[in-house]
């Protein structure tokens, strides 16, 4: 019987899906900017592989939310904010843009004394910056941190 | 003087904006990508073209801003497209650039992370957008 030689082809998974049909601009910029982060970097995706949670950001000046749901190696980014989630960072559209630029230090913590991270625990001691359950879950923060940033 | 809305002379004064910009040089040092923004036609404001304009951004400076077809705004590193009257509300402050991003009013496409890493840099150009006296076509 002749044999045929088949060729296993490799399918990288999708690291990011979007529940909605019509991805919000907002939805979309930041499930593209979580996916081109984690591609690119190897500690990055090892982090996105240990991650379980569900994160709502809320961009307080565009009156806008997203509900990111990783999935350890997988991320489900639904429009709006939606029940049951770990935490909920809410702030205007400059802090959470701002969020991204979090430079990571030793041990993976996010670096809160340079220009940038000064600026975010200004927001956050003034209130600018609010994360709901925050003190329960600084791990999962810390882990998000690093998946967000682009430093 | 002002000058007509994304015309040669409207490059040449933005440019120069650019480049008596010290916050854009720090911010924009080691950006080394072209930047197109693609300005839609919009007939009924008396804006019956789209235009394209071509920032070619290097390290801090602004070696050179122009405008022509659309089609060659499209073609740079990142694009960010937008109606007419959108860009009218950048430049004339009543609409924020990063805000208009989050909420699809400009669109952007093109390397996210690197866009982001440079968000300061990005803000301080719209600033000086504002800073050009401009003529605009559905004011005339």
């Amino acid at each position: 019987m002749a044999r045929r030689d088949v060729k296993a082809e490799a399918v990288e998974p999708k690291l990011v899906e979007y529940a909605d049909e019509e991805p919000s601009a907002f939805a979309a910029m930041l499930g593209g900017l979580i996916e081109a982060n984690v591609s690119g970097r190897d500690e990055k995706k090892r982090d996105f592989k240990s991650l379980v949670a569900r994160v709502g950001i809320f961009v307080t000046d565009i009156d806008e939310g997203v509900t990111l749901d990783f999935k350890a190696g997988k991320l489900t980014v639904h429009n709006g904010l939606r029940p049951r989630r770990t935490m909920t960072i809410r702030a205007d559209a400059d802090t959470v843009m701002n969020l991204s630029n979090l430079k990571i230090g030793l041990f993976g913590l996010p670096v809160y004394y340079d220009g940038v991270g000064r600026g975010i625990a200004a927001k956050l001691l003034t209130g600018k910056l609010k994360i709901d359950g925050l003190l329960p879950n600084v791990m999962t923060l810390n882990t998000v941190t690093r998946i967000f940033s682009v430093q | 003087m002002a000058v007509k809305a994304f015309s040669n002379e409207w490059a040449k004064e933005f440019k120069d904006e650019v480049n008596s910009s010290s916050v854009y040089k720090t911010a924009a040092k080691g950006w080394k990508w072209t930047v197109g923004l693609v300005v839609e036609a919009e007939p009924d404001k008396n804006f019956p073209e789209s235009k394209g304009i071509v920032m070619d951004l290097f390290d801090g400076d602004a070696r050179d801003v122009t405008v022509g077809p659309a089609s060659d705004a499209q073609k740079c590193d990142f694009v960010i497209t937008a109606p007419y009257t959108r860009w009218k509300e950048v430049a004339t402050k009543q609409l924020d650039a990063t805000r208009g991003m989050l909420q699809g009013k400009l669109k952007l496409k093109g390397d996210l992370p690197t866009i982001v890493r440079y968000t300061k840099a990005s803000q301080e150009m719209t600033e000086c957008t504002t800073r050009v006296a401009v003529e605009w076509p559905d004011e005339t």
